[in-house]
């Protein structure tokens, strides 16, 4: 469970601080949860603050029991996080040696830790590309290479940041189809309407405020209303 | 983003005497290799070193004979300049000596990470690491920073390729600005979100004192 308690984030500005994100106060339990809102409006921040990336300047965030600012590893140790680039993700030259990264800490005989790597990339249908420079794979085999270094590691939550932005669609699809498998409770920022419908709950962001939390077929319309509005839209009527 | 893996090469799975050699004792031979011909300089030394390095690219790890370019490729224009200072300010001799010399270093090292797997690599840097420990190093994350540095050399050769192109399609190619300040932010920027999703994965922190709690 993620709790956030009037959780803010500021940064100072040239003249004064500047808010990056309101105040949030929420719990989330549900198994899918999705944030939608527009570039810049806070949604990554919201997610970092989950696995303790960022800190609150304000509030506190606590996940499964622990505060991300005094127990911040043993929060990321639970909290796996996918970026929207695989490419800054992965570390080493090749998928399955990015697995074994993540392993290293758990398993430690190299034999052993190659057998659960291959195990792991197995079980994502992806061992046919695991000596495959990270360099040579598409874009959707690269998320999904970073989805399985994360996963390896069998984190209590999953949390996601545009992780379809870059796809084609049929690697979208590959994508949401692996989300609706996992066992873990998943955390996703998305600009894909469609995909947001997959979850139990959505939380809108507009410009630093959570204005809409709930069901997600009421959310996307809240959102389209923010900005499909003709009176915001550049060459509206602004009166 | 290109990714110039091939500068230093990533590990091609075989089972040549090169691949079954303990890692220790090709990291000693690859020293050893580099630093005799660095120091010794003579054109003989040199042309034997080549000869050793190219035996065990062929023979020795029974890689085909496009390997040993791969790692030239990105890097001749430099060698072709280098070389030619050399052959005016000192002559052909000594250039080509140099010219050599660097292409050892590179074949060697190269050599070393084709028949070597990574996570082999980094446990045998973590072990070269672990006396330093009653001096307060973590040898983890002294492996994991020689990993990256491995991981993002190739990366950034890849970045100045790109910007170079990017530069080019604008009619700026003889513009350093237009070269230089994209690939320094862009490498501030890689650096920033490889931190960033180590972080994330918990890798290289260091242990927090205390049990956790939620207040």
């Amino acid at each position: 469970m993620i709790v956030f308690e009037g959780a803010a984030v500021s940064v100072d500005g040239p003249v004064r601080q500047r808010q990056i994100l309101e105040p949030v106060t929420l719990t989330l339990a549900e198994r899918r949860i999705a944030v939608i809102g527009a570039n810049g409006s806070g949604k990554s921040t919201l997610l970092k603050l989950i696995n303790g990336l960022i800190t609150p300047t304000a509030g506190r965030v606590v996940v499964e029991g622990l505060n991300t600012v005094n127990a911040g590893r043993a929060v990321r140790q639970r909290v796996g996080f996918v970026f929207t680039d695989p490419l800054s993700q992965l570390v080493m030259p090749t998928g399955r040696e990015d697995v074994e990264l993540s392993l290293r800490a758990r398993v430690r005989r190299p034999a052993d830790r190659r057998a659960a790597a291959i195990s792991v990339l197995e079980r994502f249908g992806l061992a046919p590309l695991a000596d495959q420079s990270i360099y040579d794979l598409s874009g959707g085999e690269r998320q999904l290479m970073a989805l399985a270094t994360v996963l390896a590691v069998n984190p209590d939550i999953l949390v996601a940041d545009e992780p379809t932005t870059l796809l084609d669609l049929r690697n979208e699809r590959r994508v949401r189809s692996l989300f609706r498998t996992l066992d873990q409770q998943v955390v996703f920022t998305t600009h894909d309407l469609e995909f947001a419908t997959d979850s139990d709950r959505v939380l809108v962001i507009d410009s630093g405020r959570l204005v809409f939390d709930g069901d997600p077929q009421q959310a996307i319309a809240r959102y389209r209303s923010l900005h499909l509005d003709p009176d915001k839209l550049p060459g509206g009527d602004h009166r | 983003m290109r990714g110039h893996a091939s500068l230093l090469g990533t590990y091609v799975e075989g089972t040549s005497p090169l691949h079954r050699l303990p890692l220790w004792l090709k990291g000693l031979t690859v020293l050893v290799l580099s630093t005799s011909v660095l120091l010794v300089n003579t054109p003989v030394l040199t042309a034997g070193a080549l000869t050793v390095t190219a035996a065990g690219y062929l023979v020795g790890a029974r890689l085909k004979p496009i390997h040993l370019w791969r790692p030239l490729a990105p890097v001749w224009p430099m060698l072709v300049i280098l070389g030619g200072y050399q052959v005016i300010v000192n002559g052909p001799e000594p250039a080509l000596q140099l010219v050599g010399n660097i292409t050892v270093c590179l074949l060697a090292a190269r050599l070393l990470t084709l028949t070597t797997e990574g996570q082999l690599l980094l446990d045998g840097l973590v072990a070269l690491a672990v006396p330093f420990r009653r001096l307060g190093a973590d040898p983890e994350r002294f492996g994991l920073t020689l990993a990256l540095m491995t991981r993002s050399l190739p990366y950034l050769v890849g970045s100045v390729a790109d910007v170079r192109d990017a530069a080019r399609a604008r009619g700026l190619e003889r513009s350093p600005r237009a070269l230089v300040i994209p690939v320094v932010i862009g490498a501030v920027a890689y650096a920033h979100q490889t931190g960033e999703a180590l972080a994330a994965r918990g890798l290289g922190e260091p242990r927090e004192p205390g049990p956790p709690s939620a207040s």
